[in-house]
Parts: structure tokens; C-alpha cells; sequence
């Protein structure tokens, strides 16, 4: 065994590392070249009280802020409907001497129909045919991952409590002895599309990259995949949104974001500490599976 | 009195086939259940706001930490939280106490039709609360596998200790229970009718207490099912939802317990809420002083809801790897559930408008759930579309939605009814004034409580989490947090305006009028031991009605002075049909 740090190596040492969680523990951060170091995750200087999701990385980002601020938009002006009209009706018709003795008339029973079914056509047609359009272009479009070259392949392993990733190495094929091995630390090129498959070792957990607006289950017996792309550079948090047991909380990762080349340069030289250390007895390191074709 | 006949008269009152007295039972049940599910509620709002700081007055209950919630102990209080506050808080209190209550006096029937399952399932329902008490008590503590308990986390590999076996059972018992006032209800409704008491006459309330029950029996099996084969992989060395890593492969499959707990999960938001409508729908009619707009549709459009509710559950599931025409398909039916409730929502403003609006507390109660359902519904609308799920899934934008609708809005329904039926139930009045004031303060508080919870949702705090703060993206949401839990502290303090006035009515509070509300439902209009109903449940402000008895109500049983001959055999004609 060689005693530098090497990301396969972090697979043995994970056991007892990766609970305590964060990238600046992990032991795969200490191989990347120094150029390659991304920015430690710096929050925005927002209020609290201001009504924004997280900051906004991802290349396709974008359609759905602008889908869920219309949603906004939708909710404020039917809260105001709802609100308006009841504050009109009580205090126009609060103990009022005449009454209406009837259930309604025709016309105006029509007119509940009518206006249901417009709001329902404009607000659910909205969001259903912009969720559709997000759908069918980016969400579950895997041609573009599929057909991009440049496409970085990433196999995570979730576990109580840390994400393991598994990167194919130079040989780009996944389970050999090259594989690049990292605890919750993920490295991509930004710019590029990137397509994780997901599993779990243990109990049910959620692979969320708050920042790319990117959610999926990591759910033990299969294998799940999604894909995102990072519009720059940069550091971000994964984050693990199925409870999963009592260190759930801790269950926190970081992504880095790098240039191409950066990214080429760290895969490289940590494929090539992999070799080195690579362990044909060890089993429990060996969990990475053939890339699943969609 | 003798030994004997003590027991005698211990056992008689409690195993009792009365329904009255069986509401009272679950009523007494289900505020020991919100006290304790509240406090707990306490205790997550302090741990977001202060993380591991030691908890005031809580030394006693967690030594080690002195008084601060440590992981374990987090997680097992946001579970029993939700599970106390769905399963034996609010669903008993809606249908075990105010269904088995109003519905068969509603109807002009003396009874249950299966008064010995009342009983039973009060019994059942008491176990199972029993056992969830004593699941604290245990070794390694109570159920901590979150209240929708997905194995495998659920299973003795990653949550062993009793607490959780017990709290698996328990959750059983009181699906017992709620599958047997369910199936007494629906059995009720159809055939213990009052002569007269059409399908069309029914106050909206039985509707909804009818819509609730068909769902009870329909899908607490499923529930009861998922709970079982749990409790087997728990107990009895099975894996039905025990599955190795993709890498290993074999065993059973953890999504087939996903999918049958939504299958049931769903529809149950609809259970806790289809009582809470049709009191909204009635008390907006009895104090607008009109008939419900477009009785029919509302009525209707619930059971289009109850229809739908179980084809809608799966958009619980859009992060889990679905096929994308399973994700369409539900993503679709989601959507097109919120139009029979925007029918059923018009209905109850146009309700308003034109009436004689008098704001009492039940009235400020029924308007104050439609503010806090309303606000609910329009913000889950964000979570029914695939692509604007993704973001919100698992957040606080989450459970602020789903507090707003089966949380605020199910129990300022649930303060509606008390409100509303207290004087027929206690036979005493309460102080209004503050009524008036618990209504308004619960109301505005739930909404600063939960819109907080929607805004640290939207910017993307995650369910959970011991200390969300962990996160670098999070940590400028502690002073909103703050503040979200200081509203939640005045919300608890809030419930005290309705503890006095329920102590001090229940002692010195005087008697009620036979009708203080002045409606001619048949819980308030003693109509015989054999009522005839004769017209529909809001018939207030009737011009001949006026002229005939100078009042703007008129019993549903009572005839009209002038028109006896002519009305009595046609609703005989009514029963042979």
C-alpha cells in the first residue's frame, strides 16, 4: 500500500472519513493540481426574507426559474382573488338586511363552471406545458448527454452517510482498475453535459444538487440516471433530501466545476494513483457496474 | 358501591355503543394526541431555530444532552410528530369525535348502523395510542424512521430497537380503527336515513364525512398492507422491501412499499380534508343566511375529488426514477384534480355574496380554513408539474404546503365544528369572545408559521435535517427560522385562549339554547324520534317561510303551517323512490 492519498485509497479509508463529511476532509481533494482549486462555496449575500431559490449553476436552470416564478405569479394573483373577494363580501354584506334566498341561478352557477375552467386551463395549462417543454428538452432528454462526446459519465454509490462517485478512468470503461474513486467530493468540466447514475448501498437516499436543480432517489436494487450541466465554473453543495437516519443532516457533498482541461489534468493523474493502489482483494471496493444504456 | 358494581359501571362507560358518547371519547383522545403531537412540534421549531442547544425544561426527558435534542432524538420526535398529529389527532377528531357526533343526528337516525364497531374501533384506536405513548419509553427510543417509514431505513438493519416495532403496530391498530368507523359510516349514510333525507338534502358535511369514510375503507387496507409486510420484515425475518445495492442485487424491492404508502398516503390528505369542506360548505351557508351556492356542483365536485384522489398519488414519486409515462400520466391527473376544487372554492364565494354574512366564531373558523386551504391548494400547484417538482421536492416549500392544507386548514375545521356543535354537544355555551380570538390568532399564526416554512423551502431548505445550517447554501436562512419559530411558539401559547374557555364553560359555562345558530339541520331541530325530512339543509331566508313563522329558518323536519297536506305525501313519495 502506498501512503499518499489517492482517491481509490479513499475508498478504504471512507469507512471512517466520510461520515464526518465535508470536501475539505475528503481525501480526494488533495490530488488535484493546484489550478484546479475551485473556490470554496460562498453563500450570496441574500436577505433572508427574500423570496429566491439557491443560486442558479446549471445551463438549463434557468426554464425552471423562470417556470416557478411564473407559478409565483400565478399563486399571488389567485391569493389575491381569493382574499379580495371575501374581504369585499364580508364587510359589504355583513349583516345584511336582504338576502338572495337561492341557491343560485342557472347563469350563475354557469359562470362558476366557466371561470374554474379557465383558471384551470390557464394556470395547469402553464405549468403543464412548461414542465412538458423542460421535460422533453432537458430533463428526460438523454440524447444530449448520449450523443455529446464530451460527455462525463459518473457512477454515485450513496451510503449512510457520504456519496461515493466513480469515475471510468481513462479507458473509459467503468470497474477496471483505472476507476477514479472520490467521497463527496464530485469533479466535473463545466460546460459539459454531465450523466450520473445512481444507486444506494443502504437505506433510501436523495441526490440533490440544490444549485442545478437537479433531484433523483438513490433507492437500493436499482439504478436511477439524470444529467446536468454547469454553466461555469465553481464550487456547490450536493445535498441528500431523503431522511436517511440520524446523520442525514451530515450527508453533504461538494461539486466542483472546472475548466476542461483542469478536469482532464485531475482525472489523469488520479486514474493513475488509482492504478497504483488498486487492491484486486478488496470487494467492497469493487461495486461499480457496466453503464446502463437507456 | 360495591367492588362489582364499580366495575360495572367502569366498564359500561367505557365500552359504550352511543355514538355521542363515542365522539366524546375520541374527542378527549385525539386533544390528549394534539397536545403531545403539538409539543413535539414545539421541539422541531426550537431545534431549527437554537440547533443542539439544550431545549428549556426538557433536562428530565434527555439527561445525557441536557435537555438539547441530539440526532437520534430529532428524528424520532419529527416522526411521531407526524404521526401522532395525522393518525390520532386530527383524523379521530374529524370523523371519531365530530362524525361519529353529527353524522347520524344529521341524518334523523338514533344510531350508528354498527354501534358494537364504534365501540371496537375506540378500543382499537386507544391501543394503538397507548402503544405509541409507551414507544417513547423504550429502549433506543420511538419510531425515528420518518412517518412515511420507507424501508429499508424502517427495517431492524438501520432502525433496530422496539420503539419502532411498536409504533409499526400501533400504526396497524389505528388503521383497524379507521377502517371500521369508515365502513359504519358508509353503511349509515346508505341505509339509516331519515324518510325524506335524499341523497340531495344531505348537509354538505355528511358528504364530506361520506367522501371521507368511502376512502377510509377503500384505502386504509392499502396502508394496513404496506404496515404488515413491514411489520414481517421487522419481526419475521422476511425482505419484502429489503433490497442488497444494484452492485449485489437480489432481495425484495423498497419501491413497491413507496408506492403502496402513496397509494394510500394521498387519498388519506383527503380524508383529513373532505370533512373539513363540507363544514366550510355548510357554515358558509348557515351564516351567509342563504342556501349554498350550487349545491349539486359542490357536492359533486367533492366526489369528483374523492374519485380522482387515488389516481393522483405518484407525484409523490417524481424523483424516484419513474417511467417517464408513469411521471406524464400522474403529473397530468395531479393537475386536473385542482379543478373540482376550484369549482367546490368559487362555490363557497358565491355563497357569500348577496347573503347576511354574520361572523361568528364558527363562521370566522370556516373562513379562516378556506384562507389557509386556498393557500395551501394554490401552492401545491408548483409540486403537481413534473419540471417544477424537482426543485421543491423534499424541501420546506413541502411541508409548508401540505401544513397549510391537512394541517391548519383540517383543524380550524376541526375548531369549525367544535365551535359550531359545542352547545348540542355539551348542552353548554361558550364564550365567544374567545372563540373569536383563538379562531383569528390560530389562523394568522399558522400562516406565519408556514408561509415561513414556504420561503426557507423555496430557497431550499431540505426536510429534516437536525441542523440545516450544516449547509453553506442554508445558513442565511437561521433568522428567518427564528422568526418562523417564534410564530410557532405564539401558535402553542394561542391554544390556551381555547383550554380556558373549555374549562371554564364545562364548569360555570350556562346552558345553551335549544338552536343558538338558528339553522334547521336536524341536530338542532328536534324533530320526533321519526323525523320526515322535508327540504334541504340550508333553507334559510325563504320569503314564505318569513311570512309563515317570521323567522329565516325553518327545521328540515318541519312542515310548513299552511302547506302540510301538500308537502308530507310527496316526500312519501320521496322514500318509495
Amino acid at each position: 500500500m502506498k501512503s499518499s492519498p489517492d482517491p481509490a485509497m479513499s475508498v478504504l479509508l471512507g469507512a471512517s472519513t466520510a461520515p464526518s463529511g465535508s470536501s475539505a476532509a475528503s481525501p480526494g481533494t488533495s490530488t488535484a493540481p493546484p489550478d484546479a482549486q475551485a473556490p470554496l462555496a460562498v453563500a450570496p449575500e441574500r436577505g433572508a426574507w427574500t423570496l429566491s431559490p439557491p443560486e442558479n449553476a446549471s445551463a438549463y436552470g434557468d426554464r425552471i426559474d423562470a417556470l416557478l416564478a411564473r407559478s409565483h405569479g400565478f399563486d399571488l394573483a389567485l391569493a389575491a382573488v381569493m382574499l379580495g373577494w371575501m374581504l369585499v363580501a364580508v364587510v359589504r354584506f355583513r349583516g345584511a338586511r336582504t338576502v338572495a334566498p337561492d341557491g343560485g341561478t342557472r347563469r350563475s352557477r354557469a359562470w362558476v363552471l366557466g371561470l374554474a375552467l379557465g383558471v384551470f386551463g390557464v394556470v395547469d395549462g402553464t405549468l403543464f406545458l412548461g414542465s412538458e417543454g423542460y421535460l422533453r428538452d432537458v430533463l428526460w432528454n438523454f440524447r444530449v448527454p448520449a450523443e455529446d462526446p464530451r460527455t462525463v459519465r459518473i457512477e454515485i454509490n450513496a451510503h449512510q452517510w457520504s456519496w461515493e462517485a466513480r469515475y471510468a478512468g481513462g479507458d473509459g470503461t467503468f470497474g477496471t482498475k483505472d476507476d477514479v474513486v472520490t467521497w463527496n467530493d464530485l469533479r466535473v468540466p463545466a460546460g459539459v453535459p454531465v450523466w450520473v447514475q445512481l444507486v444506494s448501498t443502504d437505506v433510501v437516499h436523495g441526490f440533490s444538487l440544490p444549485a442545478f436543480r437537479v433531484k433523483l432517489d438513490a433507492i437500493p436494487g436499482r439504478v436511477n440516471q439524470t444529467w446536468f450541466q454547469a454553466a461555469r465554473e465553481g464550487a456547490w453543495e450536493v445535498a441528500c433530501y431523503q431522511h436517511c437516519g440520524t446523520s442525514h443532516y451530515r450527508m453533504r457533498g461538494m461539486l466542483s466545476a472546472m475548466t476542461p482541461e483542469a478536469y482532464a489534468s485531475w482525472l489523469h493523474e488520479a486514474g493513475r494513483q488509482a492504478v497504483q493502489a488498486y487492491d484486486a482483494d478488496d470487494a467492497a471496493a469493487h461495486w461499480g457496474w457496466a453503464w446502463r444504456t437507456p | 358501591m360495591k367492588p362489582g358494581a364499580f366495575l360495572k359501571a367502569l366498564g359500561a362507560s367505557l365500552w359504550t355503543t352511543d355514538p355521542q358518547r363515542v365522539a366524546k371519547q375520541y374527542l378527549w383522545g385525539g386533544f390528549l394526541f394534539l397536545l403531545v403531537g403539538g409539543l413535539l412540534a414545539m421541539l422541531i421549531r426550537f431545534q431549527w431555530a437554537w440547533p443542539g442547544q439544550p431545549v428549556p425544561g426538557l433536562a428530565w426527558a434527555l439527561p445525557e444532552s441536557k435537555g438539547a435534542l441530539t440526532p437520534p432524538a430529532y428524528t424520532a420526535v419529527f416522526t411521531m410528530h407526524g404521526l401522532l398529529m395525522i393518525f390520532f389527532a386530527v383524523t379521530p377528531l374529524l370523523f371519531g369525535a365530530l362524525g361519529h357526533f353529527v353524522l347520524p343526528l344529521a341524518i334523523g337516525s338514533p344510531r350508528m348502523a354498527f354501534p358494537r364497531l364504534s365501540a371496537f374501533g375506540f378500543w382499537a384506536y386507544a391501543v394503538g395510542g397507548a402503544l405509541m405513548l409507551a414507544s417513547f419509553g423504550v429502549r433506543l427510543g420511538a419510531a425515528s424512521a420518518g412517518w412515511t417509514s420507507y424501508p429499508p431505513l424502517s427495517t431492524p438493519a438501520f432502525t433496530p430497537g422496539l420503539g419502532q416495532t411498536l409504533v409499526t403496530v400501533a400504526v396497524l391498530c389505528v388503521g383497524v380503527s379507521a377502517f371500521l368507523y369508515g365502513l359504519n359510516f358508509v353503511v349509515t349514510v346508505v341505509r339509516c336515513r331519515a324518510p325524506g333525507m335524499t341523497w340531495g338534502r344531505l348537509p354538505l358535511v355528511v358528504w364530506g364525512l361520506f367522501y371521507g369514510a368511502v376512502l377510509n375503507v377503500l384505502f386504509v387496507p392499502v396502508l394496513a398492507a404496506a404496515t404488515g409486510l413491514l411489520l414481517l420484515d421487522r419481526v419475521a425475518g422476511t425482505q419484502f422491501f429489503i433490497a442488497g445495492a444494484a452492485a449485489v442485487g437480489g432481495g425484495g424491492d423498497p419501491v413497491v412499499y413507496q408506492h403502496l404508502f402513496w397509494l394510500f398516503g394521498h387519498p388519506e390528505v383527503y380524508i383529513l380534508i373532505l370533512p373539513a369542506w363540507g363544514m366550510v360548505g355548510d357554515f358558509v351557508a348557515f351564516f351567509s343566511r342563504k342556501p349554498a351556492h350550487g349545491y349539486r356542483l359542490t357536492a359533486g365536485a367533492m366526489g369528483a375529488v374523492t374519485a380522482l384522489s387515488g389516481a393522483v398519488y405518484a407525484h409523490h414519486l417524481f424523483t424516484s426514477g419513474m417511467a417517464p409515462v408513469l411521471g406524464r400520466t400522474f403529473m397530468i391527473l395531479t393537475l386536473l384534480i385542482s379543478l373540482p376544487a376550484e369549482v367546490m372554492f368559487l362555490n363557497w364565494l358565491m355563497t357569500l355574496w348577496r347573503g347576511s354574512v354574520r361572523l361568528t366564531s364558527p363562521m370566522l373558523a370556516a373562513l379562516a380554513t378556506m384562507i389557509v386551504f386556498g393557500l395551501g391548494g394554490i401552492t401545491g400547484l408548483a409540486l403537481g408539474a413534473v419540471a417544477t417538482d424537482v426543485p421543491l421536492h423534499g424541501t420546506m416549500w413541502v411541508v409548508g404546503h401540505f401544513h397549510l392544507t391537512m394541517g391548519a386548514a383540517s383543524f380550524l375545521a376541526v375548531f369549525a365544528g367544535l365551535y359550531f356543535w359545542f352547545p348540542r354537544l355539551y348542552g353548554r355555551t361558550l364564550h365567544e369572545g374567545l372563540a373569536k380570538a383563538h379562531v383569528v390568532s390560530s389562523a394568522v399564526l399558522f400562516i406565519a408559521v408556514f408561509g415561513g416554512q414556504l420561503v426557507a423551502g423555496y430557497a431550499g431548505q431540505l426536510r429534516r435535517l437536525y441542523d440545516p445550517y450544516q449547509y453553506t447554501f442554508l445558513e442565511h436562512l437561521l433568522t428567518l427560522n427564528r422568526w418562523t419559530s417564534w410564530a410557532a411558539f405564539l401558535l402553542g401559547a394561542a391554544q390556551l385562549l381555547f383550554v380556558v374557555n373549555l374549562v371554564r364553560t364545562l364548569k360555570w359555562g350556562r346552558a345553551s339554547e335549544s338552536n343558538p345558530w338558528q339553522v334547521g339541520t336536524l341536530e338542532w331541530t328536534d324533530a320526533g324520534p321519526a323525523p320526515v325530512v322535508l327540504r334541504g339543509p340550508h333553507e334559510l331566508s325563504q320569503p314564505e317561510v318569513q311570512r309563515q313563522l317570521g323567522r329565516d329558518w325553518i327545521g328540515q323536519a318541519e312542515p310548513l303551517p299552511e302547506e302540510v297536506p301538500a308537502v308530507v305525501p310527496s316526500a312519501k313519495v320521496e322514500v318509495a323512490v
